[in-house]
């Protein structure tokens, strides 16, 4: 572990994506704290509508007057919860599966291993799409929908680990000293396939933030008045030319963030692939 | 050729003189035969895609928008709102009101050059009324006993009772029997492949990109001098303004904020004509009244109490509305001076909601009645920015009565059919386009309170029906406007909706187009008179 802090420490990328990250975390923790005005509080006089940054509005005014660097801090709350529980979601789905599928091999795996390549089938945007569509638009839909529909790839990451593992000697002895099968996949086996669940872990939650600011932008996803950096920015869209914050900074965020846990995630890969270690 | 100009050799010709004059009387008798010149497209946008060309089976306005170009109707209003002949030339009404003789035109032709006649008049009616086809606005034609073919150009309309507003919805558009004779209207493919008689014909429809017209050369007025109309599903006004700028479109409807801030650049103003005047139409609060929290008058006029009109209006419209508080045009007799205002007062609406029993008991900041919250839902549809804004607007001002309002915006197609056709909702913000005529059944009629009806609210008022019955029985026009004061006094005290406000349209216009005339009518009535002079044709 000692070693693995000290490889981040050295990637330059890794430690910007962690930085960034933190940062983010204790913005959305602190954001009663930080927010200088009510996130929600209307003014509609027009010398406060739209205004640009100011030392009043660090980030400007909306076109409801309100206030967007509270809005923001506000929303960070929102795209790191979603992205949050959607991979919590898509973690135990995937994980579970994965081990199904890898330890106890034949048909079990020929179903499982069907059943993710008809998920994948799937154009998964517009799935999520149909399903919100029918479901009506709501917060709680979109960290479900976005879970139960993200967790193929892991599925498949850790049955190939599975495959490989479930025939190395520690395996095969604790079956021959009669631990049960869950006992030795959860036990024994899945630890030593964690490295490549991590990595999937950091991508998926940059995936996960990105498509909720999508379905918010769309109006799927996040509720007016509540902000969420995808429905600020879908605001922001009616006054791309004359009202620049309203667009730019939700959507620099927005990179910001995502490419910090792509970042990560790629770090991680190369750290934790003992091919890669010098 | 300045005959003035000192110096000028020809100056002291006589011959000269004439000839300007002749030129000049010439150029006169040549402008009054050629308002314009042929050519050129006119490009708009639409933000949704049109559903069906059979004009009495649609109900979306892109649809009615293309249906408005290829078909015409028995009668059809000019720019002052009159009533005048269009594929008739003039009609009689018998003394008791309940017979209407038409006279068609004798010079007009569907697209596949056959006349039409007073069959393709009879199957159309017929068609309306067929239970078969469905026909959203068959309310309107129920009273029709029988439609008689006098001869190739002459028809009798009988009505069981005499219909005051007969005129007008005779203008509904006519299709081709003879095209159409036999076929199931609900699945033809006429719906997608429309055979009219109007100004323009059908050349593409590609589904959500694009529908192209052409101008039809024998259309019985005269040509159009615009060659193409053509819509373009652009599904956002952001995206429609930046290709309004870049010229890709011609026309859209502005937003409040584009119409202020985006036109006042010599640039836009050197390519653009704005228009702007009173819609026909107004938005709302409605309250479902079958859920058990709006069946309070008092809770509905404290919730229309409580909401600064003026406020909206500033604030959605950035001023371009006029405050509305009842179903009819502002701009018409039938709405009613004397009706309820519904100024903002929070006092008074907290005084209603005490008296139905509503109040603050356990000091959470939200009104509470035997131990329920007052807590509900508003609903509106997605891609409409002015109601996503009235929403956020009006939670805030309930809010501070202590009312809690979650609010959900759903994608059109099922708002409609999972919510509003189904009454399944709490509160929803919606408007209404309102027609000529101020016969209001359909909206608030008690029997047009069915699943997938109009009166998706409930409403059910004995007077307003037997008003809404009456008014559909008189002809006499003050009558009429007696009457449908009264219904509005009625729907304003009880506050079924809160009637929010009337928007100005804001239209831009390419400058290239001559010969617009904005009138009561609007401005679109007299586009087969729109031309673009020689020079600046685009396309």
């Amino acid at each position: 572990m000692n070693d693995m802090f000290k490889e981040i420490v050295k990637n330059k990328q890794v430690l910007f994506g962690v930085v960034v990250i933190l940062f983010m975390f204790i913005v959305a923790l602190f954001a009663p704290v930080l927010a200088t005005h009510d996130p929600l509080e209307l003014d509609l006089s027009a010398d406060v509508r739209l205004q640009p940054p100011s030392a009043e509005h660090i980030f400007g005014t909306d076109d409801m007057g309100r206030d967007l660097f509270s809005r923001m801090v506000y929303g960070a709350r929102i795209s790191l919860s979603v992205g949050f529980i959607a991979v919590a979601i898509m973690l135990v789905i995937g994980v579970t599966l994965g081990v199904i599928a890898g330890y106890y091999g034949k048909w079990v795996d020929t179903l499982i291993m069907r059943l993710v390549e008809i998920m994948m089938c799937f154009p998964r945007f517009y799935l999520i799409l149909m399903i919100l569509a029918f479901l009506g638009p709501s917060i709680i839909y979109v960290m479900i929908v976005i879970g139960l529909t993200s967790w193929t790839g892991l599925t498949r990451l850790v049955r190939a680990e599975f495959l490989s593992l479930r025939e190395r000697e520690y395996a095969i002895a604790a079956k021959a000293l009669g631990a049960s099968d869950m006992r030795i996949a959860f036990r024994h086996i899945l630890p030593n396939a964690l490295a490549p669940v991590f990595v999937s872990i950091t991508l998926s939650l940059g995936g996960a933030i990105l498509l909720e600011s999508g379905l918010s932008f769309l109006g799927l996803g996040v509720q007016i008045p509540t902000p969420s950096w995808g429905n600020i920015i879908s605001t922001g869209r009616f006054y791309i030319d004359s009202a620049w914050w309203l667009t730019v900074i939700p959507g620099l965020s927005i990179l910001l963030t995502v490419l910090s846990f792509y970042l990560v995630g790629e770090g991680l890969r190369v750290i934790l692939d003992p091919r890669m270690k010098r | 050729m300045n005959r003035n100009k000192p110096g000028n050799p020809h100056s002291k010709i006589p011959v000269k003189p004439l000839l300007i004059i002749a030129a000049f009387i010439f150029l006169c008798l040549a402008a009054s035969a050629f308002a314009g010149y042929f050519g050129d497209a006119y490009v708009t946008g639409s933000i949704a895609d049109a559903v069906s060309l059979i004009p009495f089976l649609s109900t979306d306005s892109s649809s009615h928008s293309i249906t408005g170009m290829i078909f015409n109707g028995l009668t059809k209003f000019d720019k002052n709102l009159n009533i005048i002949g269009d594929l008739a030339e003039r009609w009689d009404v018998s003394e008791d009101g309940k017979e209407i003789t038409f006279y068609l035109r004798k010079n007009v032709r569907w697209h596949d050059g056959m006349p039409l006649t007073t069959r393709d008049i009879k199957f159309t009616f017929e068609a309306i009324l067929d239970p078969k086809n469905a026909c959203p606005y068959v309310s309107s034609y129920r009273d029709i006993q029988s439609v008689d073919i006098i001869d190739d150009y002459t028809v009798k309309f009988t009505y069981s009772q005499p219909y005051a507003p007969a005129l007008s919805k005779l203008g509904i558009e006519i299709v081709p029997e003879h095209i159409l004779k036999g076929e199931d209207l609900r699945t033809s493919k006429f719906k997608r492949d429309p055979l009219g008689c109007g100004a323009y014909i059908l050349e593409k429809w590609k589904s959500d990109q694009y529908l192209i017209l052409n101008s039809n050369h024998d259309y019985f007025e005269h040509r159009p001098y615009i060659d193409k109309y053509v819509m373009r599903v652009i599904p956002d006004l952001a995206v429609q303004f930046l290709e309004l700028a870049t010229g890709g479109i011609d026309t859209m409807g502005l937003t409040a904020y584009q119409y202020f801030y985006r036109t006042a650049s010599e640039k836009f103003k050197s390519k653009f004509n704005t228009y702007t005047y009173l819609s026909r139409a107004y938005a709302y609060v409605g309250y479902n009244l079958e859920d058990p929290l709006f069946s309070d008058k008092r809770v509905r006029k404290a919730l229309s109490y409580a909401i600064n009109k003026k406020e909206i209006i500033d604030g959605v419209l950035l001023g371009m509305g006029e405050p509305c508080t009842g179903p009819f045009f502002k701009e018409t007799p039938y709405y009613s001076k004397k009706a309820e205002q519904y100024k903002y007062d929070k006092e008074r609406a907290l005084e209603l909601l005490g008296e139905a029993g509503w109040r603050d008991s356990d000091g959470d900041g939200i009104l509470d009645k035997d131990g329920a919250p007052f807590k509900f839902k508003l609903i509106t549809n997605q891609g409409n920015k002015d109601r996503e804004d009235i929403a956020t607007i009006v939670q805030r001002e309930w809010q501070e009565l202590g009312v809690d309002v979650e609010i959900q915006i759903i994608a059109w197609a099922a708002f409609l059919k999972e919510y509003v056709d189904k009454k399944n909702f709490q509160a929803v913000i919606l408007g209404w386009s309102l027609p000529m005529d101020p016969d209001c059944f359909v909206v608030w009629h008690s029997s047009s309170a069915v699943e997938g009806g109009l009166n998706f609210i409930s409403f059910k008022n004995e007077e307003v029906d037997a008003l809404i019955e009456e008014g559909r029985r008189t002809f006499d026009v003050y009558e009429r406007i007696r009457i449908y004061n009264r219904i509005h006094e009625i729907i304003a005290e009880e506050a079924p909706y809160t009637f929010l406000y009337f928007p100005y349209a804001r239209v831009a216009i390419s400058n290239r187009f001559k010969g617009i005339e904005p009138a009561p009518a609007g401005i679109g009535y007299n586009f087969v008179d729109w031309y673009v002079d020689p020079g600046e044709v685009r396309y």
